[in-house]
């Protein structure tokens, strides 16, 4: 168990590529810290370079007081879970477990101990004599945990270790997961392009994008305070409605398509004329007509879910698609109008070229 | 394609059991020879049923030896062509799996290039180089040793190859894995690779076992020492024995006897050399 610390780190591949770029973070003892970001987006690489897989190009790497970039993966105190398992083959699952510790010259009683344990942790108990291959997918992925858990490191990682799975052993092990931080108290540090396992599993989110980093915190921070358009985008299902427009002269309008329908209760914190993207959930919007932003919807289909209608429709007079998340069964027709408003807090305003936040 | 009629079914057993027969008539032809007395092969009709010397034949050839091949006695020739065959066999294999292991998982300068010049050997089998090599063995001193019988040929870049390409199917993580696991670069080769690689090692022992034991033109070369001969040149110096008749008995008896090693190989190593052919256990 241990903080870690990551200061200005980078990774530059000999051909000239950049992988990652200055990225900042300090973790605390025991944290569940989940890695976000769309493919190529640099997640993985800086878990490799914190297992030690990948060299680092510049910047610090502390766990606890100690520096380690050059240190090897071995020396790190660290383990790690892998997306395919990476199993030993040849080996039993008792073997598997067992191998790290040996090569650290355990005692044979110590291992045996801890191995029972583990087993018992992850309900491995009867498998322990079987091969990899004669186990689920989900039993393989419980066997590479017990792996790590088996050597007691400082920091677990985690390379998106539960996309092999299927959609509901996932959940699952998801919780398992969960479970299992709470009862180990020790620092994890997971990798994911899951949203939703982001925002079910972290303490905090580091979300990425392009090999920077575009928000740290919490997942409540990154929903209901995106810092930027991207990080809007990429939390929240259905997805934030993203409406593009020119600030009207006295600042309280957004013009759209050449029409005016969208009005704000009070001037907005930016110039009139600026070209910005205004971001509200689908969640967020109600249909009455006062609020922060008002505006009309032409209706043009509405998904039934149950314990949520969905209205998809178009901004009046415009083209620009945008979908509201209503509570309840609720009727509309094709072509019916909808006054729609949200809350000051929930009105997101991103500069239209940089995709900062503006409020 | 599976069609039911009679006649297909007659032909296609035909056709396998002519070829069977085609197969197997020369070993049988030995077999029976083999067991004749000198003059029963120089005559036609040829014997095609085992005759009463078997016991006479095999065990003059393996306690005395012939004096028309300078009365070395097949057991030692059998010797000889067993230590050629096991050193070839297992010096192929150490040296083409540790070349493979060098050149798939480490990173060093001419990496590639090494591994084209392992590559390009291919096309240099021991034919080809033959002058050249015979110059370097009589240079070093090894004629008429163990030594000069078996380390030119232990080289092997069809070996190095296929352990490169198997080394090439084991996923990157399962190295990463090891590296987390404190497993150093002997250990990784020790407890991971070697044992993943077990059935490629019983397959490469079968077929290289074999080329070991079959090499003729080598040996011829390099020994003129009787007491290193092996069992496949000893038949050549059976048949060219000067002016008398050649001994067909003997010959065909040594003939089966230099068959059995093999044999006993690919049949007891059957398994696991069909399983490392056609399947890579990930």
């Amino acid at each position: 168990m241990a903080t870690l610390n990551i200061k200005s780190l980078g990774k530059t591949y000999p051909g000239g590529v950049t992988a990652v770029s200055d990225v900042n973070a300090d973790i605390a003892d025991g944290e569940f810290i989940v890695l976000v970001g769309p493919s190529g987006c640099g997640k993985s690489t800086i878990l490799r370079m914190i297992a030690g897989l990948e060299g680092i190009t510049t910047g610090d790497l502390q766990i606890g007081e100690r520096r380690v970039n050059d240190l090897e993966p071995g020396e790190r105190d660290i383990a790690m879970v892998f997306q395919n398992y990476a199993l030993y083959p040849h080996m039993s699952v008792r073997g598997n477990m067992e191998y790290g510790l040996k090569n650290e010259g355990l005692p044979k009683d110590q291992i045996a101990t801890r191995i029972a344990e583990a087993a018992r942790t992850l309900r491995l108990e009867e498998y322990l004599d079987r091969k990899p291959a004669q186990l689920s997918g989900g039993q393989r992925q419980r066997v590479a945990m017990g792996r790590a858990i088996v050597r007691d490191p400082k920091v677990f990682l985690f390379d998106e270790p539960l996309s092999n799975l299927d959609a509901k052993l996932r959940t699952q092990l998801r919780a398992e997961l969960k479970a299992l931080h709470q009862r180990l108290g020790a620092t994890f540090i997971y990798v994911t392009h899951d949203q939703v396992e982001a925002m079910s599993l972290a303490d905090r989110i580091i979300i990425m994008n392009a090999g920077r980093v575009e928000q740290i915190g919490t997942p409540m921070d990154l929903y209901l305070r995106p810092a930027s358009r991207f990080v809007a985008d990429f939390i929240g299902s259905p997805a934030m409605n993203v409406v593009e427009g020119t600030v009207t002269e006295d600042r309280r309008g957004l013009l759209v398509d050449g029409s005016r329908d969208i009005r704000f209760a009070g001037e907005i914190p930016a110039s009139a004329g600026a070209k910005v993207a205004m971001g509200i959930r689908p969640e967020h919007l109600s249909l009455d007509a006062t609020g922060a932003a008002q505006f009309h919807l032409e209706v043009d289909f509405v998904e039934q879910l149950g314990a949520d209608t969905v209205v998809h429709g178009k901004v009046s007079g415009t083209s620009v698609p945008l979908a509201v998340r209503l509570s309840g069964v609720q009727q509309h027709a094709s072509g019916e109008v909808l006054e729609l408003g949200c809350g000051a807090d929930q009105l997101h305003l991103f500069d239209l070229s940089s995709g900062q936040r503006l409020n | 394609m599976v069609e039911n009629r009679p006649i297909l079914t007659f032909l296609t057993h035909a056709i396998l059991i002519v070829g069977v027969l085609f197969l197997c008539f020369p070993v049988w032809m030995a077999l029976v020879a083999s067991t004749h007395g000198p003059g029963a092969l120089s005559q036609s009709p040829i014997p095609l049923w085992f005759g009463d010397q078997a016991w006479e034949n095999y065990s003059q050839l393996l306690a005395g030896g012939l004096p028309e091949a300078g009365g070395v006695p097949i057991g030692m020739m059998m010797f000889n062509s067993l230590i050629m065959a096991l050193v070839i066999t297992f010096g192929k294999i150490v040296i083409s799996i540790l070349s493979a292991y060098a050149i798939v998982y480490f990173r060093f300068p001419f990496r590639m290039g090494f591994f084209w010049m392992i590559f390009i050997t291919l096309m240099l089998p021991v034919e080809v180089r033959i002058l050249p090599t015979f110059d370097v063995v009589v240079k070093m001193g090894l004629l008429n040793t163990y030594a000069g019988l078996t380390i030119p040929l232990i080289a092997s870049a069809t070996a190095t190859f296929l352990f490169r390409q198997f080394f090439l199917t084991i996923p990157d993580e399962l190295v990463e894995a090891a590296r987390i696991d404190r497993a150093g670069p002997i250990r990784f080769f020790k407890d991971i690779l070697l044992p993943l690689s077990r059935t490629n090692i019983a397959a490469l022992f079968i077929i290289l076992f074999i080329y070991g034991w079959n090499q003729y033109l080598w040996p011829l070369l390099i020994t003129t020492d009787e007491s290193l001969y092996t069992v496949v040149m000893g038949i050549q110096r059976m048949v060219n024995s000067g002016e008398a008749l050649p001994v067909w008995h003997y010959i065909m008896g040594t003939a089966v006897l230099a068959m059995i090693p093999p044999v006993l190989v690919v049949v007891l190593m059957q398994k696991l050399f069909v399983k490392g052919l056609v399947e890579s256990e990930k």
